[in-house]
């Protein structure tokens, strides 16, 4: 509780009381000191990864003629005229044969259209080291001035996946997978965390094997993160050949870490609920289940969910077990089936923080401020949940 | 009854789910195997998934030991199809191999790995022989008729032609292949020559002067570019992405230039291999179009692709060789193993 | 009144037998492709391997026919029982169960023994004691619980207590819901310990434990002159030990006091906003905080030693122990928030009666009484850092190194496990090996400081309840 002042009086005359009321202003600044470095961290935190990320949401074009013939199916790069063929993405270039085919009626004709360009166009349009040879570098600046050349909103690295070009990589399949990892974490830690803490909770009885049902999830709940990659890659993967790197390993290891969560924050929550509402229902004449699955369990349902978004959370952010488990690997392509190869968005960033070109900082970057921003909403709507639909008893 | 009709719902649902999962064989083409040839493999596969109808092969960077362990494990579909090395196949693999039943392979080499030390590009040329760097990182070294631990700090203690610099290198750690082919190609080559070893001698020095690095090379750059007296060990690939940066050294009096290192005359380079499991060439599609993509001119080619990510190319004739025998899926013998 | 309940086996056996028929005529006759696709897929999966084999074409297939047959069979036997339920009451005889519940009896001896045979049926296959051929598994499960209805139906009456019945094996389920925790802890003592074992049958425990020196390198190349790999795991541990003090020496006072100060000095509209902001550091990923380190930090640590003439690595123990302890505030913080605000409020009040300010309470009357409470927090964050991964991975060396220095890079245990684990050497090698043994070394410790940790808040609740 906060201190009132005391006014001047023959009290602070004394020099101890001075001496000691100096020590208390000290002491308050210290801790003022303490929360001020945690916040001033955050804000240092920020600042760097979103001057470095923000301008990953940005990708060079230019404008250039492009000719589909018979000549650009064969060798692609004679579709573009030779100012500025160097300039354009091999990305572009690789696709035209496809979509010659696709679309017979390009063939022989021109179309001046934006085409995604290189990466090193892309750096040093940003200002940043880029390996250009000196005639290229004239003709982007001449692009430039024409209007040619421009820094359009990088639509690519919300629909693209991982890729080898930096200037083509995205975090569309990495998101993809993210989802099913977490959809399946859910769909196995939810059920039976629910039903073991309400075991724990209504039905267990006081004795020495529930107490150490209790020692054993306290301590789950603090086991380091790579030894689940361990147990994943003994059990799953040796043992019951779950397809290596797939989201459905992935989901089982990180429900197996979340269900501690989930049991530990249910229990909280079928707690808060008041005894008189269980003792209520019993008297009606209804079985124990029957009160808790119609009385209890409703009312501690936002509890619940509060608990359960914010276990996803830290599951959503986890990278260690999913290495041991495979999931680090180029997986270009979103998953289709929970039996496929997929990777993770904290996966994808640990794969592109090691990767050498220096294009990827910007874009590992900006993967981390999308995560960290859909981080931060599943946090915001655990809170808000716990806020709107927390009773009182 | 409304509870009953949800469960109805749920499991149905589970149901089509588990129905959707299973319609599938699996039709992504699987690759593991080294972290050397990972940024090729990579490559060629994301082009084969964008210009091709087929998925992207999924490319896990497992190592070589990984990989094989991975690869001869068995035919089943949960193994992968091809795996990538940077050592050809051991004696002991290939029998795993055969014992598990996995008996129909083909060996592809897709280009050479140039290992290179390098250091600041302000520094003047260099040229080391590799006597000198296995002096240089060795746990111990012959004085006075035994081995002792490693005394030297300068790289002038070593040879007096040598600058007076603080000896600092930056290499792969023990898990990396990269490592192996650098103790058998530098360490035992230089350890022979030496009188006193007795024989070859690869153990390296754990007191600071050798500083394992990992896989992230920006960091190694940037050591690099503070301190000026470091050498760090890399991979050809990485000294082309950087040529703006660091200087490589010669060895033994020739440069790691990729003709160097493609007629043999570069003491340091590997070869860098694939290898495809017949059993699974009908059951997966597109592995057959995945390999000769890889094998093409287009990528292994001096004008391919992969040589712009630093991947060295075969001579013409070896390259041909090559392309028939993945076409033929000419099958791998005991003979053939470590041949290279 | 209530004479013998005869079952009606028939519409139950003729919705089997069309099943079978389904079944029958995909096996045999040549489906033609389309909506029936994914039935031929399933038959001829069936045939070349059994059980075991491509999971994505066999076992979800399996679990997929198992789950489509047994739902209506399930309903059936709902439906049925309830029926019967409704009749009896209805006809004037008191049951002592609501129909609904007699309908739950009925589905309940279905799936359970199709369960349990499906469950026989997969630990045989997975321990390896026989094969047994998808189709053949559905069909017993199926049948048994066919005759699970048969079974209900026949026990079906009156008198039956079904809610009772249904209160047990509910009362059952959540046990076994429960028990897949301890399943869990069983998981990765054994996937680990297996593999330790090994690890010690080829290098000695008391030499792992006590050894100083970690250079598996000789045993990479198998027929080196000096073959004699050391597995000494003294400087990977005080490596880890290293960057966890640094870490705490970081994370307590900030923790700490900034507890203290939300708990005791702030106003309301502060505190409200301190403690979201401090939650928002818990919330950012692990391999974010290490990107951070290696890109910002570590250049920074190199700078600021440099400016004061000393020499550091890009990989120090510093830049990692300090993020480390960044991300270890919120765990102190918020654990020590509650632990301080459950003092009770009369041991305060006394102080202030006293007359003394509140830092002195603060530091001579809370503080000691929270102390168990802090210290099984400190354990507990203790842990967490022993055990992080990403940080130390991306912005840690790889380099065992022994020594006192914290600008000096050095690697940790977590980082060896991830490095050996996804590195390239041979796949039986000790080295492989070793970092099960790590991971035991590390559960065990992990484990006796949560022990420790719990036992403290135990005993410091009981002094204050």
């Amino acid at each position: 509780m906060p201190h009132r002042k005391l006014t001047k009086s023959a009290i602070t005359a004394d020099r101890r009381t001075r001496a000691r009321y100096r020590k208390e202003r000290r002491f308050k600044l210290y801790c003022i000191g303490a929360l001020s470095l945690a916040v001033a961290f955050l804000v240092v935190f920020f600042t760097s990864l979103i001057g470095q990320g923000w301008s990953a949401f940005q990708q060079a074009e230019v404008l250039v003629e492009v000719s589909y013939n018979e000549q650009s199916v064969e060798l692609p790069l004679a579709a573009v005229g030779e100012d500025a063929r160097p300039l354009v993405s091999r990305g572009f270039y690789r696709l035209i044969p496809r979509q010659v085919e696709q679309n017979p009626e390009l063939m022989d004709t021109t179309k001046e259209q934006w085409v995604l360009a290189k990466a090193d166009v892309d750096q040093y349009l940003k200002g940043k080291k880029a390996r250009l040879r000196a005639n290229e570098k004239k003709t982007v600046d001449r692009l430039v001035e024409e209007g040619r050349a421009r820094l359009a909103f990088n639509t690519g690295f919300f629909t693209n996946g991982d890729s080898k070009l930096p200037e083509m990589a995205g975090i569309y399949s990495a998101a993809v997978g993210s989802i099913y990892v977490l959809a399946l974490t859910l769909a196995f830690s939810f059920p039976v965390g629910v039903m073991s803490a309400v075991y724990l909770e209504e039905f267990a009885p006081d004795n020495r094997f529930t107490q150490g049902i209790e020692i054993n999830i306290n301590n789950l709940a603090a086991v380091p993160s790579i030894l689940f990659g361990l147990l994943g890659l003994a059990i799953f993967i040796n043992f019951f050949h779950v397809p290596r790197s797939s989201p459905l390993v992935g989901g089982l290891t990180l429900a197996l870490m979340t269900l501690p969560v989930v049991i530990i924050s249910t229990r909280a929550a079928l707690r808060a609920v008041p005894d008189t509402i269980r003792q209520g229902a019993l008297a009606m004449g209804i079985t124990r289940w029957q009160a808790v699955r119609d009385h209890v369990l409703p009312l501690s349902l936002p509890g619940i969910l509060t608990g359960t978004i914010i276990g996803l959370a830290q599951a959503m952010g986890e990278t260690a077990p999913l290495i041991i488990v495979g999931m680090i690997a180029f997986i270009p392509d979103a998953p289709g089936s929970v039996t496929e190869a997929a990777t993770v968005l904290p996966a994808q960033i640990f794969t592109w923080a090691g990767m050498p070109q220096r294009a990827f900082v910007e874009r590992t970057a900006a993967g981390i401020l999308v995560l960290v921003a859909v981080l931060i909403a599943m946090n915001a709507l655990a809170v808000y949940l716990r806020r709107r639909f927390e009773r009182r008893w | 009854m409304r509870a009953m009709k949800k469960l109805a719902i749920a499991a149905t649902a589970a149901a089509a789910f588990g129905l959707a999962t299973s319609a599938q064989a699996r039709d992504q083409i699987r690759i593991v195997g080294s972290s050397t040839v990972y940024p090729f493999s990579s490559y060629v596969a994301e082009e084969f998934g964008a210009t091709t109808g087929h998925s992207t092969p999924v490319v896990e960077s497992t190592g070589s030991g990984g990989g094989m362990k991975l690869f001869c494990e068995g035919n089943g579909l949960n193994t992968p199809d091809i795996t990538n090395a940077s050592r050809p196949m051991k004696l002991r693999e290939f029998e795993m191999c055969q014992e598990n039943g996995v008996t129909g392979i083909t060996e592809a080499v897709v280009g050479y790995d140039g290992i290179a030390i390098a250091h600041n590009i302000d520094n003047p040329p260099t040229n080391l022989t590799r006597e000198q760097i296995t002096l240089a990182v060795a746990a111990e070294v012959p004085q006075g008729g035994k081995l002792v631990k490693n005394p030297y700090k300068n790289w002038s203690d070593i040879d007096s032609s040598l600058p007076d610099k603080e000896i600092l290198v930056l290499g792969p750690p023990t898990t990396s292949g990269t490592r192996d082919a650098f103790e058998e190609l530098v360490m035992e080559a230089g350890s022979e020559n030496i009188d006193g070893y007795g024989g070859e001698y690869t153990k390296i020095r754990q007191d600071g002067v050798y500083v394992p690095s990992g896989e992230n090379d920006n960091l190694i750059v940037q050591k690099l570019a503070q301190n000026k007296d470091a050498f760090g060990i890399f991979g050809y690939s990485f000294l082309e992405e950087n040529s703006d940066r660091i200087r490589a050294a010669e060895i033994d009096g020739i440069a790691p230039t990729p003709e160097a290192i493609s007629s043999g005359e570069y003491p340091v380079s590997r070869s860098l291999f694939f290898y495809i499991k017949h059993s699974h060439v009908d059951k997966v599609p597109g592995v057959m179009d995945y390999a000769n993509l890889f094998m093409s001119e287009r990528m292994i080619s001096p004008l391919g692709y992969l040589k712009g990510l630093g991947l060295i190319p075969l001579p013409k004739e070896t390259r041909v060789m090559y392309r028939e025998q993945v076409k033929n899926l000419k099958k791998l013998e005991p003979g053939d193993l470590k041949e290279h | 009144m209530t004479g013998p309940v005869r079952a009606r086996p028939g519409p139950v056996l003729s919705v089997f037998g069309t099943v079978a028929e389904l079944w029958d005529n995909s096996l045999n006759s040549q489906a033609p492709p389309g909506a029936v696709d994914t039935v031929t897929t399933m038959a001829l999966s069936f045939s070349p391997f059994s059980f075991e084999g491509p999971w994505s074409v066999d076992v979800a297939t399996t679990i997929t026919a198992f789950l489509l047959g047994m739902l209506p069979i399930a309903y059936a036997s709902f439906l049925l029982a309830r029926r019967w339920a409704t009749r009896t009451e209805a006809a004037g005889v008191a049951i002592h169960s609501r129909p609904g519940q007699y309908g739950w009896y009925g589905v309940m001896w279905v799936a359970l023994p199709a369960l349990v045979v499906a469950l026989i049926a997969a630990f045989i296959q997975l321990f390896g004691l026989g094969t047994i051929p998808g189709p053949l598994l559905v069909a017993a499960a199926l049948t048994v619980g066919a005759g699970g209805i048969w079974f209900a139906r026949a026990t079906l009456r009156p008198g039956l207590r079904a809610r009772n019945i249904l209160d047990r094996v509910i009362r059952w389920v959540l046990l076994a819901a429960a028990l897949v925790s301890i399943l869990t802890t069983f998981g990765i003592v054994i996937s680990i310990l297996f593999e330790s074992i090994r690890f010690f049958e080829m290098v000695s425990f008391w030499h792992f434990i006590t050894g100083t020196e970690w250079a598996p390198d000789t045993g990479f190349m198998g027929d080196a002159a000096d073959a004699d790999p050391k597995f000494g795991s003294v400087p990977l541990f005080a490596g880890t030990f290293m960057i966890t003090a640094v870490a705490m020496l970081v994370a307590v006072p900030v923790g700490l006091l900034s507890a203290i100060y939300m708990s005791e000095y702030a106003t309301r509209a502060v505190r409200g906003m301190a403690k979201p902001t401090l939650e928002v550091l818990a919330g950012i990923p692990t391999v974010v905080y290490g990107f951070f380190a290696a890109i910002v930090v570590a250049p920074a640590v190199v700078d600021a030693a440099g400016f004061v003439g000393l020499d550091a690595s890009y990989q120090s123990a510093l830049a990692s122990g300090l993020v480390m302890g960044v991300m270890i505030i919120p765990f102190i913080s918020s654990l020590s928030d509650d632990v301080i605000n459950s003092v009770p409020q009369s041991l305060r009040e006394g102080a202030y009666a006293l007359g003394t300010t509140q830092s002195e309470t603060i530091k001579q009357v809370i503080l000691p009484a929270a102390l168990p409470g802090i210290i099984s927090a400190t354990l507990l964050a203790i842990s967490r850092a022993l055990g992080e991964t990403m940080i130390v991975v991306m912005a840690a060396g790889l380099r065992p190194n022994l020594t006192w220095n914290p600008l000096e890079d050095m690697t940790t245990v977590t980082v060896r496990i991830v490095d050996v684990l996804t590195g390239d050497q041979a796949f039986d090698s000790p080295e492989t090996l070793s970092a099960f043994a790590l991971g035991l070394v590390l559960f065990v410790i992990t484990l006796c400081l949560n022990l420790v940790s719990t036992v403290m808040v135990r005993r410091f609740r009981q002094k204050y309840e």
